[in-house]
């Protein structure tokens, strides 16, 4: 940690190469065939309903996903 | 230096002043704020103005397919994104560079070299990453074509605009193309996207 509260630059860099790595065939295919629980899935089903409920139009939609990213870099400075 | 109304305003308060408008050219300054650093909003300057971005586009004719998250978005899915991705053909690098110039976006690589290397980047406050390779291959060998893509395509209607997606079952398609760790998420979103469209 370089500050006490954010990680170090190098400490992102490595993480951003951690999480944007390509995978193998077969770890995609571990990661896309993982079994998914039935609380898990409802979990899923839910927050997707409740999005297209709250966000009827795909352009009420787009501007949700304007905003929320906007908050989302307010709150990392 | 303030706009003619608000001088106008200004004499009403300090009568020895005049406006002064000039003539026949108005005459541009470049102007600074300081701002706090918490200022986000203000700093972004003027909110991208997503809707007609869309609509430039689909103004040029560019066959542009938006992909990635925010595709997911457009179809319900409620994920957190920063960039814009398009699969675009090829042949409509500079449609689309001409569109989107009145949003200062600027292209990273000229259009012959984007097409040698297959993708290239719009920039300013917005990153739009624009894929123009006429076809990929995804981390298991199926190649993804962008005409298959196209001919399957989406309308999606924003309002003032219309945009293109692929089919569901393409888009987990192009998920496969990265195949990074969140795409594999987003395919298990998508297929949970498939059961509610089904409902």
């Amino acid at each position: 940690m370089s500050d006490g509260r954010l990680p170090s630059s190098s400490a992102v860099q490595a993480t951003a190469r951690f999480s944007n790595r390509r995978l193998t065939p077969e770890e995609f295919q571990a990661y896309v065939n993982a079994p998914v629980s039935e609380a898990e899935r409802e979990e899923a089903l839910r927050l997707i309903r409740w999005f297209k409920k709250r966000y009827p139009t795909p352009a009420e939609r787009l501007a949700y996903a304007q905003r929320s990213y906007a908050r989302w870099t307010a709150h990392r400075r | 230096m303030f706009s003619a109304e608000r001088g106008s305003a200004w004499t009403l308060a300090y009568p020895h002043y005049s406006v002064v408008v000039p003539q026949p050219d108005l005459i541009r300054v470049p102007v600074a704020s300081p701002l706090q650093s918490t200022d986000t909003n203000l700093m972004r300057g003027s909110a991208f103005d997503e809707i007609s971005f869309f609509s430039a586009i689909e103004a040029s004719g560019a066959r542009a397919l938006l992909i990635g998250r925010r595709a997911l978005v457009v179809l319900g899915l409620p994920v957190l994104t920063a960039d814009y991705d398009f699969w675009l053909h090829s042949e409509d690098i500079e449609k689309l560079n001409e569109a989107t110039k009145p949003f200062d976006l600027e292209p990273n690589r000229d259009p012959d070299d984007a097409r040698r290397v297959g993708r290239y980047v719009l920039e300013n406050d917005e990153h739009i990453d624009v894929l123009v390779s006429d076809a990929r291959t995804t981390v298991d060998g199926f190649e993804v074509r962008f005409d298959d893509l196209w001919s399957r395509r989406t309308s999606v209607d924003i309002g003032a605009a219309e945009v293109f997606i692929p089919s569901i079952d393409d888009l987990i398609l192009t998920k496969r193309i990265a195949a990074r760790p969140k795409d594999a998420e987003d395919i298990r979103l998508l297929e949970r996207l498939k059961e509610v469209r089904d409902e």
